[in-house]
């Protein structure tokens, strides 16, 4: 076994060439325990903690909407906390504030989060719900691909055996955000359902993304139509009335699939995503006004 | 807030009922406390073992000269190095260190290797081939009651896979029932769950010719003691069995274990010492934690709700093994009359069993599912009859220094008082309901320590041996420290008799080489029992110490006072010396034996009788959501009869201990299968509280100097998680309007229940029925008489 420690993305990106399938660790928080469990060998293995062009974040275009966000691959849920990114992004803040344990939330990276393609990966709904993209690199050059066509089925991804992820690239939205997650319990836990709300009001558009309820991230588009006709656009807020809420939390629930598994039942976690969509539209009536 | 103490005067004790630091916090802290796994001796080969995969399979062939042949394996054992038959109860000995017939439950161990290190010794147990011919596996109660296709899991007992049958009476219950005003049966289910010690299980072995020592993460190594002199066919004084600095066990360490055996045998064999530590799946394989239980209760209750007659139905799925099945078993029945004081109680029990990791004693020992179906089971007969169901349970409450109908001695009982305690902190009945929020009462009692040895024997049960000398004050117990603070017990204990500080004892414990026996840290024994051995011990040489003085200075033995360091005016060391000189080398002896006549003399009587009895109170607070089902538990207020507490700051650490446990089991803790295989064998996702989920405890206790204990002290162990459990459920149902008989309460059996009151159904989640069970004729046995009955 043979572990390479490049420091240059262009290190990185000849090495992945010359060997496809050389294993790739960041934080590690998911690899290592798939080698623990005894569920995968390590071979070669490749550092990305000293490639300076994986860290980070960084605005693209305008400040506003039309802008981008790029977030390096390396970003750590820690830095995903950080307030200027949080006001940006609230909604990926609060996912990452849910993921594992401070020790976690140090190691961990977007970047794994995308690699992994969990079904429970706690960044995807909330990348879903913001339409993001992600941006592929290898030494022929790079790709964006959107984060539905990226991930393919669970823990399945659309990464080449000579790619690497490089960032993921979020367009810039006005409006309220919101993530909410079920588990056992309030720490260091996997999610039974998760649903991220974004409301984009330079588009008039709201956008739900859930997680855990199916093999892949799932866009609830129907909830989504039906909810851009029950916000005051020029608040942003939800103005509609508990009819409207048991709507939206019904048609959220006709999106999911899920599946008993040991942790949760598929009846249990379609309920638990209905609440969470209605909990969270309801919460954008507190958006303060701009 | 602790009760002003009767009896003797706090006043006049000097170190028993302080808050004072463990002894050993200090080393444990700051990492100077060596664990089993940190055992490393010169020229140590490691140990692994190779695990069955199948849940039920016949061994038809083991095929080991590949591992042997591998660089670095030194040693390779199967069932044929280790023939005997063993188990913890002379009734079930039906384990052997590694299988040669058949396996029985996925994780069943079948060969061990020893290696130069553990990743040689891994690869070479994947080396091993063994042919295994499948058989049907037992995945259930019902499945186990039924004829098996194939043969039964084991050779003995049954019918069908049933383990053991267990039916008593006491008094007339038909015509208790036939007397009632109202009748109620229910049927409960408690899903098992694990103990989940931080440590894993570790054990070294080093063996010098035909003599072996073994450290163990052990709770009882006096039990290891007896397994592994019976399987290595050697006398016990041959084997030296040493209970490591301990990572928790709750329970779960209490068996002797096949990791134990084979590293004592290995060692023999290489003459090397050998280690063996369990991986955390390993750990979870290895279980012996809480039965799953399927329990019937009907109680008939006249117009006040006084109860007249109980009949109480239990079924254990045990998995695999004996264990300490016949125990947990009766267990389940025995206890339900040490709260209430029922006329007349019918109990039948069945444990069968099934292709699963064993089960075993976790803290509470066969009494929390019983203690959960009967609280929540008073609080709907209860409402069915409109009386509160605080109100209730007190017209039920026994006295204190009776007898109950199943003949447990009850000597003191704060059960009164407790629950005033916790319905005064908790403004429980002043509460104003709400939607979403709710409140629940219940209450328990547990052993301080089994009235019986597990094997027949009339020898003490604890003994201890307290040395002074030039190089101070030791005290030898066999008891474990398993992080309860029973160190710190007997230390303080021997430092309150000699005048000293509990730092100033040092303690030899827990080595059957070196220290005279105790039965092990299970069933709350070891303050109680242990602790009054110390004190006779401790006791008599402060006798020596006075009478030593007395004739140097002239005075009556009465005139010396014994306190701060000093034996009259004289300091320790020097009244020491006087009595060294007077009397040869000081050491001085303490033995407890429980007393006879504590519990009654029918077959299954073993198995309740205690010297005395806690008593615990819970009030639980939490919101419960409509939507989601989600609980979050707001605040615990746990009121404890502790006796008297022998240090209040380790007490209160053992009440939020056992709060936090009966949490975790009655809101998300649940060791469950499918196809055989655990669903969750990892810390990973066997999930319990975190900080974020652990609600503020108020601990309550309540000092009602129990005549027996030392210096009246009770246990605190395990008695406190029991009320938490049905508490939970209770606040539930006052939160939602729905009943949740099934444990774990997790927000889809919630949901479950509020969609079943939205359709119209019963407001309910839980089993629908109990099985048809083959119980044997009931042994009928006469209560006490009245005058019997009040001691």
């Amino acid at each position: 076994m043979a572990v390479f420690v490049p420091t240059s993305l262009e290190e990185l990106l000849t090495a992945r060439a010359e060997r496809p399938g050389l294993d790739l660790v960041a934080g590690g928080t998911d690899l290592v325990v798939e080698v623990n469990f005894g569920r995968h060998r390590l071979e070669d293995v490749a550092s990305l903690s000293r490639v300076p062009e994986l860290g980070g974040w960084r605005r693209e275009g305008p400040a506003g909407p039309g802008g981008h966000l790029v977030l390096g691959s390396g970003l750590t849920y820690t830095e995903m906390l950080d307030p200027t990114l949080a006001e940006l992004l609230p909604s990926l803040a609060q996912a990452a504030r849910t993921v594992g344990s401070p020790q976690i939330r140090n190691a961990g990276t977007l970047g794994g989060n995308l690699g992994t393609a969990s079904p429970a990966g706690d960044t995807l709904p909330v990348l879903a719900a913001l339409e993001a993209e992600v941006l592929l690199g290898s030494a022929a050059g790079t790709r964006l691909v959107p984060l539905g066509e990226f991930v393919t089925g669970p823990k399945r991804t659309a990464l080449a055996p000579d790619e690497v992820i490089l960032a993921a690239r979020v367009p810039v939205a006005r409006g309220h955000q919101e993530f909410l997650k079920v588990g056992t319990r309030n720490a260091m836990v996997i999610a039974v359902c998760s649903v991220a709300l974004v409301l984009d009001e330079q588009a008039r558009q709201v956008r739900v993304g859930l997680g855990s309820v199916g093999p892949v991230p799932i866009r609830a588009l129907e909830a989504e139509r039906f909810a851009a006709e029950v916000v005051d656009w020029s608040t942003g807020r939800f103005s509609g009335g508990e009819a409207d809420l048991r709507r939206f939390g019904e048609l959220v629930g006709a999106a999911a699939r899920p599946i008993d598994d040991h942790r949760s039942i598929a009846s249990y976690r379609r309920r638990a995503v209905e609440v969470c969509a209605r909990r969270a539209l309801e919460r954008t009536m507190s958006r303060q006004a701009a | 807030m602790t009760t002003p103490a009767a009896g003797r005067e706090a006043g006049e004790l000097h170190v028993v009922g302080k808050g004072l630091p463990k002894v050993d916090a200090a080393a444990k802290v700051t990492g100077a406390i060596a664990y089993a796994d940190d055992i490393d001796l010169p020229g140590m080969l490691f140990c692994k073992l190779l695990r069955s995969q199948h849940p039920y399979a016949r061994i038809v062939s083991i095929d080991t000269s590949a591992a042997r042949a591998m660089p670095g394996v030194v040693a390779v054992i199967t069932g044929d190095d280790l023939p005997v038959k063993y188990g913890i109860m002379p009734t079930c000995e039906d384990e052997l260190a590694l299988e040669h017939e058949k396996v029985r439950f996925v994780g069943d161990p079948v060969a061990a290797v020893a290696a130069v290190d553990e990743e040689t010794a891994l690869a070479a147990c994947r080396a091993i081939e063994v042919g295994y011919e499948p058989l049907e596996a037992v995945e259930s109660i019902e499945q186990a009651l039924v004829s098996p296709d194939d043969e039964p899991i084991h050779g003995y007992a049954g019918p069908a896979n049933v383990h053991r049958l267990a039916a008593l009476e006491f008094g007339d219950v038909d015509a208790g029932f036939a007397e009632a005003a109202h009748v109620r049966e229910d049927v409960f289910f408690f899903e098992g769950n694990t103990h989940l010690p931080m440590e894993q299980h570790s054990a070294t072995a080093q063996a010098v010719g035909d003599k072996v020592t073994l450290w163990s993460s052990t709770q009882d190594p006096h039990y290891v003691h007896r397994a592994l002199a019976k399987v290595l066919g050697l006398p016990m004084g041959s084997v030296r069995v040493v209970a490591a600095p301990h990572g928790g066990g709750f329970g779960g360490k209490c068996d002797p274990f096949s990791h134990e055996i084979a590293v004592c045998k290995l060692s023999l064999m290489t003459g090397r010492p050998v280690k063996c530590t369990l991986t955390r799946e390993e750990v979870f394989y290895t279980h012996r934690g809480r039965h799953p239980v399927l329990m019937w209760v009907r109680t008939g209750v006249d117009r006040d709700g006084r109860i007249l007659a109980m009949h109480f139905r239990s079924a254990l799925d045990g998995g695999a093994y004996g264990s300490y099945g016949p125990a947990s078993t009766l267990y389940t029945g025995a206890l339900q009359t040490t709260t209430y004081a029922i006329p007349a109680y019918r109990f039948e029990g069945a444990r069968v069993f099934t292709n699963k990791a064993p089960c075993g004693p976790k803290r509470g020992h066969g009494t929390p599912q019983p203690r959960f179906a009967l609280e929540v089971h008073l609080d709907k007969l209860a409402a069915d009859l409109g009386i509160d169901p605080v109100e209730l349970r007190r017209r039920n409450y026994v006295r204190p220094f009776t007898r109950t109908v199943n003949w447990l001695r009850i000597t003191s009982c704060g059960l009164g008082e407790v629950t005033d305690r916790v319905l005064e902190a908790s403004g429980y009945e002043h509460r104003v309901k709400r939607p979403g929020h709710g409140m629940g009462f219940a209450v328990s009692s547990y052993m301080c320590g089994a009235g019986l040895p597990i094997y027949w024997n009339t020898m003490p049960h604890s003994e201890c041996i307290l040395n002074v000398g030039r190089g101070g004050v030791t005290l030898l117990s066999g008891a474990t420290d398993i992080g309860q603070g029973s160190d710190t017990v007997l230390a303080t204990i021997a430092a309150e008799e000699l005048g000293l500080s509990p730092g100033d004892i040092r303690l030899v414990t827990g080595d059957t080489g070196l220290t005279p026996v105790d039965l092990g840290s299970y069933s709350s024994r070891v303050t109680f029992m242990a602790g009054n051995a110390a004190r006779e011990a401790a006791a008599r040489m402060r006798e020596l110490l006075v009478r030593a003085v007395a004739e140097e200075k002239g005075c009556a033995p009465d005139e010396v006072a014994v306190a701060d360091g000093r034996i009259g005016l004289i300091a320790f060391e020097e009244a020491a010396a006087l009595a060294e000189a007077r009397f040869g080398a000081l050491s001085t002896r303490g033995s407890y034996t429980p007393p006879q006549g504590i519990g009654g003399r029918y077959k299954g009587a073993g198995v309740g009788p205690s010297p005395a009895y806690s008593y615990s109170a819970a009030v639980v607070d939490l919101d419960a959501d409509g939507r989601s089902g989600e609980i979050r538990v707001n605040k615990v207020w746990l009121g404890h009869d502790i006796g008297r507490s022998i240090n209040e700051l380790a007490v209160r650490g053992q009440v939020e201990g056992g709060v936090y446990m009966g949490l975790g089991e009655v809101l998300m803790e649940a060791q469950a299968y499918r196809d055989g295989l655990l669903r969750q064998p990892s810390m990973l996702d066997y999930k319990s509280l975190t900080f974020l989920d652990m609600p503020e405890v108020e601990t309550i206790l309540v000092e009602t100097l129990d005549p027996e204990g030392p210096y009246g002290a009770k246990e605190v162990g395990q008695g406190p998680l029991l009320p938490v459990i049905p508490a939970v459920v209770s606040a539930v149902h006052e939160a939602l309007g729905v009943w949740v008989d099934e444990v774990p309460v997790t927000p889809d059996k919630v949901v479950r229940a509020l969609d079943a009151r939205a359709k119209g159904k019963e407001p309910r989640y839980g089993p629908k029925s109990f099985p048809q069970i083959p119980y044997p004729p009931l042994v009928k046995v006469a209560p006490p008489d009245a005058a019997t009955a009040a001691l």
